[in-house]
């Protein structure tokens, strides 16, 4: 229990010094964790702490004025918000048995999209990549073939400039290597 | 209550129950009239029956056949039943594989091995209502001799093998009578498994069929299968005989294990125990060590694995090579994938219809090959499994997995579902395998793979008694035990190469099949004996 919870805190922060980065903040943020949970935690000269992975890169793409990947419209704001609510309490501590579920779920929602909102890349994109990378990671070719669509929006995500930082490259295959009958 | 109303009560009581006992009584008799009407029925209707019936003699259950008779009597196969012999009466010996009865008519379909055909009784002038009604009533599976007159049929009969003709039935006979409750139905042992999911209609599970093997190898995806295995062997030997080989037979009771001691059989050899063969290899070699320079032998071979896998029999068919080589093993290789190049060429000329009946109830892609064969260095392997995202040392053996992905990226690469893998690390093979000359890390020996399963491990043997010791010791094996095979080598011996097959890993390879129970007649496993 311990040991995981631990990873998650690295990780987290990891993401959120990596998101810094992507953003071109110049300072980076010192950042605290609470609670069991070891949430992380940004305390705010200005104003009051502020609490959670979601609450604090919101922060951060405000901060370096770059509000576009939070959504254009009021739909695609609700979306992203709707993804980012996902990440943390679905797919952060999903047990094994939820995994398939997730995947099967993501992969049939990306059929049609490019990025997680539809045509427009968001932050919704980036945690996302970040919460799943682990999962994607352990995936055996035959299975990166079943989510396809994941595997595709993955593939593309990691690739996006300034994005992959802290995490290792996933390999995706350029052609289908298991005949589509195989599923 | 006083006494009289007891009494009284009682009376009542002994009232009542006589009342009941008459009815019980007049019930009885009711219906001991009802079964005597109809007994008396049944006698007349019998009578009835004897009286009417002009076709007696044209039908009935022949007494077991046991050689009373030489009958001068053709019989005419199934698969022989074709338009060129409309209007011709004969007879035909097959089993039923349906009966469906309408009125006046009934329908049977015959069937013989991989054929069947659509035969009509009907009530006319050669068949009485009494005959027709016997067809009806015959058990399915039973043998039947029928004499009857091809007829062509406009329309195709769809679901028959003999679409063009059906036999208009004028005499039938039982000659061997079946239970009428059989283990298992053979139309739900051909059902392709998705249909029977689809349609809610049963298919039967492996274990029923290996427990009633006898019914399940009479369907035709079982008879094709076999006759395609015996296709196997016989192209086998037919092109190594060609090749100058000669068939030896070697010795199945050993007094030393051969692959390794854990995974094999002992028996008691009377007051001692010996070993069942692991494989036939230290016989090859001494074949070769001998000057009979090209050898192959097809026989059993024993593995004490207790492994429950798709792919692996406690006993299986061998069919090993060994040939001695002028300079380079490679010379071995090459005549390896040629046979086996020669035995997929033989099977797709000749046995097209096996194929076609195996895949109406498992449909798999039609098996690929290159000539000549591809051949992949075990570096380039580990490679290709790298740039796939697989993680795995130089030096490590390919797991089942592995080996399944590397098959694939084989495929989409070559288009190709045979290949071999050459120069295998040394550490991960038997101890008399030949080093690579060029680099100690590795070895000349080769497996190969077909639809990214091994089928053949293989190598250029250590023929030098010294380095052979060496080698043995390195694998801490007792040079006791081995003493006599190394000895094979002391007083000359050819550079040699070889290698084996499984007979029927092979065949269900080849037909895409997923269990290798599915081609092994009778199979052993851990957990199986019988038949």
């Amino acid at each position: 229990m311990c040991r995981i919870g631990f990873r998650c805190i690295k990780m987290a922060l990891r993401e959120l010094s990596s998101l810094e980065r992507f953003l071109g903040l110049k300072k980076p943020n010192k950042y605290s964790t609470q609670g069991g949970k070891k949430v992380p935690v940004l305390q705010n000269n200005n104003g009051p702490a502020l609490i959670g992975l979601v609450t604090i890169a919101s922060h951060l793409v405000h901060e370096a004025k770059r509000p576009e990947l939070l959504g254009n419209s009021a739909e695609q704001r609700a979306i992203v918000q709707q993804w980012l609510e996902h990440r943390v309490t679905r797919l952060d501590n999903c047990s094994k048995e939820e995994v398939k579920v997730i995947l099967k779920e993501l992969n049939q929602y990306l059929e049609d999209k490019v990025y997680l909102a539809g045509n427009v890349f968001t932050l919704a994109d980036i945690l996302m990549y970040y919460g799943i990378h682990h999962i994607v990671v352990e995936l055996a070719v035959q299975e990166k073939e079943l989510y396809l669509n994941v595997t595709r929006w993955f593939d593309h995500i990691q690739h996006y400039p300034g994005i992959r930082n802290h995490l290792p490259p996933v390999v995706v295959l350029r052609n289908r290597v298991y005949p589509s009958s195989h599923h | 209550m006083t006494k009289e109303n007891v009494q009284g009560a009682g009376e009542e009581e002994q009232q009542a129950q006589s009342k009941k006992a008459l009815k019980k009584q007049q019930k009885e008799a009711e219906k001991a009239a009802k079964k005597a009407e109809k007994q008396a029925k049944l006698a007349t209707e019998q009578q009835e029956a004897d009286e009417d019936d002009f076709a007696k003699d044209r039908y009935g259950i022949c007494p077991m056949v046991q050689s009373q008779q030489k009958l001068d009597r053709a019989l005419v196969r199934v698969q022989d039943l074709t338009p060129e012999k409309a209007e011709q009466q004969i007879w035909v010996r097959a089993r039923i594989h349906t009966s469906r009865a309408k009125g006046k008519q009934c329908f049977l379909v015959l069937r013989h091995q991989q054929s069947t055909v659509q035969a009509l009784i009907a009530v006319g002038d050669r068949a009485s209502k009494q005959m027709v009604k016997f067809a009806a009533n015959l058990t399915k599976e039973s043998i039947i001799d029928v004499e009857a007159v091809v007829k062509k049929v406009e329309q195709k009969i769809e679901s028959c093998s003999q679409q063009d003709v059906e036999l208009h039935v004028e005499r039938i006979f039982v000659i061997s009578q079946s239970e009428a409750r059989l283990p298992l139905q053979l139309e739900d042992a051909v059902r392709p498994e998705g249909e029977g999911d689809e349609e809610g209609r049963a298919t039967v599970n492996q274990d029923t069929r290996l427990d009633n093997r006898v019914i399940d190898l009479r369907t035709t995806t079982s008879q094709a299968i076999f006759r395609l295995q015996s296709g196997v062997c016989q192209l086998f030997r037919d092109t190594l005989i060609n090749k100058g080989f000669v068939e030896i037979q070697t010795p199945k009771i050993i007094s030393a294990a051969s692959e390794g001691g854990a995974n094999v059989f002992t028996v008691s050899y009377f007051k001692t125990s010996a070993y069942l063969a692991q494989s036939p290899q230290l016989y090859k070699q001494m074949c070769i060590c001998a000057d009979f320079d090209k050898v192959f032998c097809v026989g059993p071979v024993f593995r004490a694995e207790d492994s429950n896998t798709h792919r692996h029999l406690t006993e299986f068919v061998g069919l090993d090579i060994e040939m001695a080589f002028n300079y380079h093993y490679h010379e071995v290789i090459d005549s390896i994938t040629d046979t086996m190049v020669q035995i997929f060429k033989g099977l797709r000329d000749r046995f097209q219809t096996e194929i076609q009946t195996v895949n109406k109830q498992y449909p798999s892609e039609p098996f690929k090959f290159l000539e000549p064969t591809l051949r992949l260095e075990y570096k380039e392997g580990v490679a290709m499994l790298r740039a796939a995202g697989v993680e795995m040392g130089d030096e490590e053996d390919l797991s089942t997995p592995n080996e399944k992905l590397l098959g694939r990226l084989v495929k989409e690469k070559y288009d190709t579902d045979f290949y071999v893998l050459d120069k295998y690390p040394l550490a991960v093979r038997p101890f008399y395998t030949m080093p690579d000359p060029n680099n100690p890390k590795y070895s000349n020996s080769y497996d190969m793979f077909m639809r990214g399963e091994e089928i053949l491990s293989g190598a250029q043997r250590v023929h030098d008694a010294q380095l052979l010791t060496e080698r043995a010791m390195h694998h801490g094996i007792d040079l006791e035990k081995i003493k006599a095979y190394i000895d094979s080598f002391r007083y000359g011996a050819p550079p040699h190469a070889g290698g084996g097959i499984g007979l029927e890993r092979v065949t269900m390879l080849y037909l895409g099949l997923h269990n290798v129970r599915q081609t092994s007649m009778f199979p052993r496993d851990p957990k199986r004996l019988t038949p």
